[in-house]
């Protein structure tokens, strides 16, 4: 293609999408024995896996400051050193793994139900093994459905989704290149059942009048991406379960 | 077979003119996109190169869309008559696509076999080398700039080099038309030229074949002077024809159909027409528009649109104008008018709660006489501290336009009021501009202000800007604001305040002048109208006082002040004017003029320049230095809006302003820049909300193309019907009038006449006969009988209308003094149709 | 080296139950019922006067008590129960010890048999005596003796069935899938003991032939382990991880008749 066009006059995106479509999510509960709970998710080319330890115990210095009538969530997001194009120095600890860390912890204390589980830890670890733009909505997306497979008790699934704005026109679920271009970029997370903003990040600039239509997209993306977690999560309980039952 | 298929694997040298064309939608070109269909997407294989691949992509989908086709068809239930033929010029791609059986020629074959192709097929050829060439830097890009006074010479300027390429000559000019975007080819060295000094008018009609003799003579008359680069134009890139006003050239063969039309524009060549109605036709200004300029023809050719009226009728001439100058002028829509505000127009009390209540204070407005768009009012006055309040107020259009209304579109559209000698083309309906939003004397007002606190010695020490409502004491003109600061007797509060304005004024202004301001000097001119024929009566040039210069101080700190404002609050998305310094090189006929003259220029910095122009004086010629000046303004370049987030910071300065940042804030009821500049202003003081377009640098750029455009035609305008009246002021009359002599060329000298603000030329060499004057290339003079003429001696000129050429009447200038025998005329005898003699000199 | 890989995808689906009732599967955030007449239960919660469920799983009714009964989840105590943990830690007193539960449970030194069996107060002695007795990353199989406000285990393993594990193997499963029954010690005809743990942690060991032996006490038993025995406990061990694998619940006869049908494949020499 000539240039950077990332939204061309036929209405395509750089990577063949519509501006409303999210990219193919794919995903799989239980991918680990020894975690309690964990789960593998791609969106398109972005690729996490995440694992739930706990609740148990507190452990380690952090949960010992923290408040102790609720569950302690502890988050830890780390970048495989081949996930990017350019390979990377460090997984974890650098200021940006710090930062995403501390959006997971603030997006799932909002959801999960920390009262049941006084003196206690979960654990979230989550580790993208491909970045291909939106990897706080992968890692979230995947923290839910690892949760889910713990049997930790939530209010709700999250689902974040990414939006921008590109040419008038608002875009959902962007990638890397869209990400990378000076466009602005909205990240949410939402309780998709009421609809509840548990996270909300904008990066660079968009005009006030126009971020209630970015965000009505975002917000759609995650509803969407929520049917496609639904489902997921339904058939893995249907494939868990019924043996379960058959002799009972 | 009338619609054609684009595939989105392209080619990205043609990527965008072919998607321009995809989007004509009556052409009925189609874009498919294989890259993202799941049948036509193919995978690039080891080892293929991508050119392959894209190639194997079209073939896949060309297939495809056969099959698909085939598919539709059966579908239908009618037998498939469509073909998919694949045009490409790569031999490989189409022996491999005839192979797998698709049909497929070159472009040339297929064109070839069309109806008509002969045109197509010189089209191509143009095309076919042109964009390899731009690439591989055979070829240059660059815009056409035809040569104001020799129909066959123009030049190109070429974005990566800094001086025009010259081209010389119809075969060289081949086709270009003013404003082109062209593509050239440098000619070797040894085939440069120069231009040749001459005015040359494309008068006669003349056969085609004749052009190439033509081009012989222009050679040989071409002048020994400094080579330029020069190169011819390989082809157009894209035109840009609009409609033409102009006459019809008397055809020789009465009757005939086959016309030539004169565009007014000097820069656009004679069009061949065809029309039944000639006759009808006579006399009058018509617009036509071009069709096409066949390769074999001489002239473009095209076909009559409309009518506009008579010649020599003002109104038609004015209509004339303002479409040459595509100023917008139709009268305001339905919808633009019902944004007005609905009289009587009454202030609310939350319109009160929201701004600064000022109608205590004495405010007051100075403008020239009859000015009905009164945009700024003023006061001043003695703080307990000792320092001096001073606060400017700008009528609050902004108020008025809000964002995206039919108003708003309209007025950003017409982006600013013209200004004619008779008419004024308001930007915004007269509701607003003479009333609303005009600031007049005694009457409540919205205004957007900005106050300063300054020491006597006119330092500022605080600024602060409000949205207000204002109550001016008094409208004043210059004169009578110059009578109230003069007379002693008078000390009310408005008199003070012009008082203190005054003298912080001339503080300003020195500051500035120190600072490297250039003053520069244009000749205005005023003319009287009659009030019933609305014929100029009389002409005189506009009068400076000093209470202009103190509006006009105050106006710029204003400016400064808001800019600075702005700046800060959106570095990316500001509005800012820049007047780039120009290139010394611009600056070479100047100090080459001034140095004839016995003095030297100095041009490396505003600063020098400011001060040789100070310098530069004749005590017998009091004129010249403001021919100087006059002469220094043509060096410079235009000053143009910007965005900041755009244009790199080191350039935002304005050099003749010698100011670091400036913008234009002041005068919203007759720009749109100020109106944008007022809401970032309102939107950066928490007084108004802001929107998308007006924080998007991309957006607020292209805005700024048009606010450019606009303003540059808008001066065009004025200066054409400053022309106008001329013509018609000097109908009836025949006038000797003084005049300097401002440029020496080979075959004529240009003439400024101060007191009509007019420049012409008197012709020193008849179109046939040999000349009497010898032209002497180093010291740039003409000489004949004795009498040397050069550069800025003063002249007597006779003026009159050459009426030779009914339809075509031009001022004409002749010698009167000094007296040359068999060329100079005799001086006009004292007659009672002359305009009273009372010569007004401007020092 | 032939290897043998199954794809998730290539797991049958287990169809055979589709004549029972459909479950009612409940994700997180879904509503359960309106209807205010229910009691609020595990895996539930209540907004709204509307009953939502916190976890993905099987709704279960009791009368008026409605749960959602997670696939997974961490160990919930119920007073009783069978335990098998491992020690983590020795404190004042008390042994931490992991049951895989939300937080460890406790082991008051009060709540263990004495070697040999005295009955008298814990004294100072006992306390220092304490590592020797139960050290950290030993075995030990409980009762659940309390359950506190927070939610943490108290633990006791005041009868002789319960006491350190010596030699066996400890298997790992969901503890859902272990199914409640009278007893959780089980010998098998085929020469091993089982215990399974309410928690999820099944311990599997050749059946030791004394009863006697139960002391409740503290003594490793180090004697080698016969080879035969060490086959059939592995066999166990894969059996159970096998059952566990298809969620199938866990008991004697489960692993009984899985244990037979697995003697037709024999171990390979190599």
């Amino acid at each position: 293609m000539a240039g950077m066009e990332l939204l061309s006059d036929e209405g395509f995106r750089i990577d063949g999408r519509r501006p409303n479509e999210l990219r193919r999510i794919q995903c799989r509960m239980g991918v680990f024995a020894q975690a309690d709970g964990s789960a593998y998710i791609e969106h398109g080319n972005t690729k996490v896996l995440a694992a739930v330890y706990g609740p148990h115990d507190i452990q380690g210095s952090k949960g010992r400051a923290a408040v102790h009538d609720i569950a302690f969530i502890n988050c830890q997001y780390s970048m495989a050193t081949f996930s990017t194009g350019e390979r990377k120095q460090r997984p974890r600890g650098d200021r940006k793994s710090q930062e995403m860390t501390h959006h997971l912890k603030q997006t799932f204390d909002g959801a999960i139900l920390t009262h049941l589980y006084p003196h206690s830890q979960i654990d979230i670890y989550v580790e993208v093994l491909q970045s291909d733009g939106g990897n706080y909505c992968a890692s979230v997306n995947a923290a839910t459905l690892a949760l889910i497979d713990a049997g930790i008790p939530m209010k709700d699934y999250v689902c974040a989704c990414s939006a921008s704005f590109i040419d008038e026109t608002p875009l959902m679920d962007i990638n890397y290149t869209e990400e990378s271009s000076a466009t602005p970029q909205l990240i949410v997370s939402i309780l998709p059942k009421s609809e509840h903003l548990v996270f909300v990040e904008m990066n660079s600039r968009l005009h006030e009048d126009q971020l209630s239509r970015v965000l009505d997209i975002a917000v759609k993306g995650c509803s969407d991406i929520y049917h496609i977690l639904d489902r997921a999560v339904k058939e893995h309980l249907m494939e868990a379960s019924i043996p379960l039952s058959s002799d009972t | 077979m009338s619609s054609c298929t684009r595939f989105d694997t392209v080619v990205p040298l043609h990527y965008k003119r072919v998607k321009d064309c995809c989007t004509i939608s009556d052409k009925h070109f189609y874009t498919f996109v294989n890259e993202f269909h799941k049948d036509t997407y193919v995978e690039r294989e080891p080892g293929e190169s991508s050119n392959d691949r894209n190639d194997r992509a079209i073939r896949t989908a060309a297939k495809w869309y056969q099959k698909h086709l085939q598919l539709c068809a059966e579908d239908a239930g009618i037998a498939n008559e469509m073909k998919v033929v694949l045009l490409t010029n790569d031999t490989d791609n189409r022996n491999k696509a005839k192979a797998e059986g698709i049909m497929a020629y070159t472009v040339h074959e297929y064109v070839k076999s069309l109806k008509g192709s002969a045109d197509l097929i010189d089209r191509l050829a143009g095309l076919d080398s042109k964009p390899r060439g731009l690439k591989s830097g055979r070829y240059l890009q660059g815009t056409f700039q035809a040569s104001r006074e020799n129909y066959l010479e123009a030049n190109v300027s070429v974005a990566s080099r800094e001086e025009m390429v010259f081209i010389q000559g119809h075969k060289n000019l081949n086709r270009g038309m003013q404003e082109d975007v062209v593509a050239i080819e440098m000619l070797p060295e040894s085939e440069w030229s120069c231009p040749s000094s001459m005015i040359l008018e494309d008068v006669e009609e003349k056969a085609d074949e004749e052009t190439d003799q033509e081009d012989a003579i222009v050679k040989t008359k071409a002048a020994k002077g400094p080579k330029l680069p020069s190169g011819r134009i390989v082809g157009v890139i894209k035109r840009k024809w609009r409609q033409y006003c102009g006459i019809l050239q008397k055809s020789v063969l009465p009757g005939g159909t086959r016309h030539l039309f004169i565009p007014a524009e000097r820069r656009i060549p004679k069009i061949r027409i065809e029309t039944r109605q000639a006759a009808a036709l006579e006399g009058q200004r018509i617009v036509v528009v071009i069709d096409s300029w066949p390769r074999n023809s001489r002239y473009p050719q095209g076909h009559y649109v409309r009518k506009l009226g008579a010649i020599g009728d003002k109104d038609t001439e004015n209509e004339v104008l303002l479409l040459e100058h595509d100023i917008p002028h139709s009268t305001f829509s339905e919808a633009v008018l019902a944004c007005l505000p609905e009289l009587p127009w009454v202030i609310t009390d939350e319109d009160l709660a929201k701004r600064t209540d000022l109608r205590s204070v004495s405010i007051c407005s100075v403008d020239p006489p009859g000015c009905t768009d009164i945009d700024d009012a003023l006061h001043a006055f003695k703080l307990d501290n000792g320092n001096y309040e001073v606060g400017v107020h700008i009528a609050d259009v902004s108020h008025f336009i809000r964002n995206g209304t039919a108003i708003d579109r309209e007025a950003q559209n017409r982006a600013t009021t013209v200004y004619l000698i008779d008419k004024r083309i308001d930007m915004v309906p007269e509701l607003l501009s003479s009333n609303l939003c005009s600031l007049r004397g005694n009457e409540d007002r919205f205004a957007m202000t900005v106050i300063w606190e300054m020491t006597p010695n006119a330092k500022i020490v605080k600024t602060s800007f409000m949205k207000s409502i204002i109550r001016s004491k008094a409208a004043l003109t210059y004169a009578e604001a110059q009578m109230r600061i003069d007379d002693p007797t008078l000390t009310d509060d408005v008199t003070k305040s012009l008082r203190i304005l005054n003298s912080l004024a001339k503080i300003l202004k020195q500051g500035r002048i120190e600072k490297g301001a250039l003053t520069l000097a244009s000749s205005e001119v005023r003319f009287h109208i009659d009030s019933e024929t609305h014929d100029p009566i009389d002409v005189q040039t506009k009068e400076l006082r000093e209470t202009n210069s103190m509006v006009e101080e105050f106006m710029l700190l204003a400016n400064i002040s808001v800019a600075e404002k702005i700046l800060a609050e959106f570095p990316d998305c500001a509005l800012l004017r820049r007047h780039p310094a120009p290139p010394v090189s611009n600056f070479d006929p100047l100090v080459t003029i001034a140095k004839a003259k016995g003095f030297t220029m100095k041009v490396s910095t505003g600063k020098d320049l400011a001060d040789s122009l100070e310098l530069a004086h004749i005590p017998s010629n009091p004129y010249f230095n403001t021919m100087l000046r006059i002469l220094t303004t043509r060096c410079m370049m235009q000053a143009v809006y910007f965005c900041t987030g755009m244009v790199a910071p080191s350039e935002f300065f304005h050099y003749g302003l010698a100011a670091p940042i400036y913008t234009h804030f002041t005068s919203p009821i007759r720009r749109y820049s100020d109106i944008i500049v007022h809401r970032l202003l309102a939107v950066s003081i928490g007084a108004d909300a802001s929107y998308p377009e007006l924080l998007d640098k991309n957006k607020t750029q292209h805005c700024s193309y048009n606010l450019n455009f606009r303003h540059r035609m808008a001066q065009y305008a004025g200066r054409a019907s400053v022309g106008l009246h001329t013509q018609l002021f000097f109908k009836n009359r025949t006038v000797d009038e003084e005049g300097y002599i401002l440029f020496v060329r080979k075959n004529a000298i240009q003439i400024l006449i101060p007191k009509f603000g007019l420049e012409g030329t008197v012709y020193l060499v008849e179109q046939k006969g040999a000349s009497l004057f010898t032209y002497n290339e180093e010291e740039n003079t003409q000489t004949a009988d004795g009498v040397t003429l050069s550069v800025f001696d003063p002249v007597t000129v006779q003026i009159s209308i050459d009426r030779s050429n009914i339809q075509h009447q031009k001022l004409r200038l002749q010698l009167v003094r000094p007296v040359i025998s068999g060329f100079s005329v005799e001086p006009q005898p004292v007659t009672s149709s002359a305009p009273p003699t009372k010569k007004i000199r401007s020092k | 080296m032939a290897l043998e890989i199954h794809l998730a995808t290539s797991r049958v689906q287990k169809d055979l139950v589709s004549n029972e009732d459909p479950k009612h599967i409940v994700t997180p955030g879904e509503v359960i019922t309106a209807d205010s007449g229910f009691m609020r239960g595990h895996g539930t919660y209540m907004e709204d006067d509307k009953l939502y469920a916190s976890v993905a799983g099987c709704v279960e009714r009791v009368n008026k008590l409605i749960c959602v009964k997670p696939v997974k989840s961490r160990y919930n105590g119920e007073v009783g129960d069978v335990v098998i943990g491992r020690i983590l830690q020795v404190g004042q007193r008390r042994w931490k010890v992991d049951i895989h539960s939300r937080q460890d449970a406790i082991l008051m030194l009060s709540a263990v048999n004495l070697p040999g069996g005295e009955l008298r107060r814990r004294s100072e002695e006992d306390e220092r005596m304490m590592r020797d007795y139960l050290a950290e990353g030993d075995i030990i199989s409980a009762e659940v003796q309390a359950i506190f406000s927070d939610g943490a285990l108290s633990l006791h393993t005041r009868s002789l069935k319960y006491g350190k594990l010596s030699q066996g193997t400890l298997v790992h499963v969901a503890p859902s899938l272990v199914k409640r029954r009278k007893t959780h010690f089980h010998n098998l005809p085929c020469g091993a003991s089982i215990i399974l743990g309410n928690n999820g942690y099944v311990w599997i060991c050749p059946t030791v032939n004394e009863d006697t032996d139960h002391t409740g006490g503290f003594i490793e038993n180090t004697e080698p382990v016969s080879l035969a025995d060490r086959e059939v406990v592995a066999r166990l061990h894969n059996c159970v991880i096998a059952l566990a694998q298809h969620r199938m619940m866990l008991y004697d006869t489960s692993i009984l008749y899985t244990f037979e049908a697995s003697l037709k494949y024999q171990v390979s020499s190599a």
